[in-house]
């Protein structure tokens, strides 16, 4: 019987040892879980002037399908000066991140933000339309 | 054996220690003041601005048996601006929290190049509180002023308190401005007025924005262009000769200055806000202002930054701004 015993805590032990080691893989390089979500789409978006007081025209239309923001401002809106907000789907994040204002006044040359999934295997990217009202 | 005799020592000084615990602390009688003493407290916050008052309420008392006050006095360290003075009532708060003034004596008296302002008591008293109104003169800016308040009593003793030092702001202020499209339009930073466009037209190098109205398109509203903006900010205006200076804006929206918003809301600009307010790649106008929101001014020449305060405004084509200004 006591040998039984030792057998099955050695087991118990190695086990143990065995899982404590394995490398902690839950986490991407932003310190943000990893999830099993797969769902990659933004939601909504709003685009802030330098006051924090919102610039936009109209509702954003977002093309989850063309991936695709189309978004008019406000005349006289200061592109140089305005913080763009992202509404994602759960456990999503957006490359590039937004760290402070932005400048989107090269109208001509779209920005790309891309939305990745909670899983981080789905990567789609959205192009940002902007024309003044 | 050893056992029982640590059981016993145990007991006692668990005994000894709860009898200690349960001691009860003697209240001491505070001792009552016999002497002449005063009090002070500063009843202003916020930046001390040239022009604008500090406050305070300077409390003074002495037994019955020792005597009367007889005088009150505070001097700053720099003589104070038109209209600083003692005041010669003593409040107290009544139930309904209104202060109630009893004149003490006759009204404060300057002396000392400025420097003091003295009150004599006419009242036979021996207990006030009085209110000193100090308005920070222009030469105090970006100084340090400090105020000793003194009181003296019919038995010989003079008690003393010190105040201070307090840092005086380097801004200057201007309230109620009215500004209206097409007539006085002209806003100088620099002289902290608004002139129409035959006195810009004198002035050109001093004129920093334009205020206009437009009711088209619906977002223009209420705006402040600086001279030298793109021409579709500035419809239908034509600008006096010589005005051309550029002058970078940033919108703010919610700060709402007491100074600024003649004492309402309880937010204040101070100079480190407009030394360290990132005016990098700022626009040279702002439109749609509205009530309650504000700018930050930068003049071309990098001589002055301004916060700009939209007091009110009218859908005539009118709005009353304040400022505050800093001389970079």
């Amino acid at each position: 019987m006591t040998i039984y015993f030792k057998i099955i805590l050695t087991v118990l032990l190695l086990t143990g040892s065995f899982f404590s080691c394995e490398k902690d893989s839950f986490v991407d390089e932003d310190g943000l879980l990893i999830t099993f979500r797969s769902e990659c789409f933004v939601s909504n978006f709003e685009l802030l002037g330098a006051d924090f007081v919102t610039v936009r025209a109209a509702p954003a239309v977002i093309d989850t399908v063309a991936q695709t923001i189309d978004v008019s401002v406000l005349f006289g809106t200061d592109l140089k000066n305005v913080y763009p907000q992202f509404t994602l789907a759960t456990d999503c994040k957006l490359d590039p991140k937004i760290t402070g204002k932005m400048d989107l006044s090269n109208l001509a040359d779209s920005k790309i933000f891309t939305v990745v999934s909670g899983n981080r295997l789905v990567r789609k990217p959205y192009k940002l339309i902007i024309k003044y009202q | 054996m050893l056992y029982r005799n640590f059981n016993f020592f145990f007991l006692v000084w668990v005994l000894l220690t709860s009898l200690t615990a349960c001691q009860e602390e003697e209240y001491i009688l505070p001792e009552p003041i016999s002497q002449l003493t005063n009090d002070c407290l500063k009843r202003t916050i916020g930046p001390s601005i040239a022009s604008l008052p500090i406050e305070f309420a300077y409390a003074m008392a002495i037994p019955k048996s020792q005597g009367k006050l007889v005088s009150a006095q505070v001097e700053a360290s720099i003589p104070g601006g038109t209209g600083t003075y003692l005041e010669h009532r003593s409040y107290y708060t009544n139930s309904g929290g209104v202060d109630i003034p009893v004149t003490i004596g006759s009204p404060s008296t300057v002396v000392d190049a400025g420097k003091s302002s003295k009150v004599t008591f006419t009242v036979d008293t021996n207990a006030a509180t009085l209110r000193y109104y100090y308005i920070v003169p222009d030469e105090a800016k970006g100084q340090t002023v400090s105020f000793t308040f003194s009181v003296n009593s019919s038995d010989g003793k003079t008690a003393s308190y010190k105040m201070g030092p307090y840092n005086i702001s380097k801004m200057s202020i201007k309230k109620n401005l009215t500004v209206s499209n097409g007539t006085n339009a002209f806003i100088s930073i620099e002289d902290m007025a608004i002139y129409n466009a035959t006195s810009a037209a004198a002035i050109p190098d001093k004129v920093d924005l334009v205020y206009l109205y437009r009711a088209s398109p619906t977002s223009f509203t209420h705006g402040l262009v600086s001279p030298g903006a793109d021409a579709s900010f500035l419809p239908g205006v034509t600008l006096p000769s010589g005005l051309k200076k550029s002058t970078k804006l940033r919108k703010v929206f919610g700060l709402q200055d007491r100074n600024l918003a003649n004492l309402q809301f309880g937010i204040y600009v101070d100079d480190i806000d407009l030394t360290s307010v990132d005016m990098t790649d700022m626009p040279n106008y702002a439109i749609g202002l509205r009530a309650e929101a504000g700018v930050w001014v930068e003049t071309a020449d990098k001589k002055y930054r301004a916060y700009i305060y939209i007091n009110s405004v009218n859908a005539t084509g009118s709005a009353v701004i304040s400022m505050l200004r800093y001389t970079l």
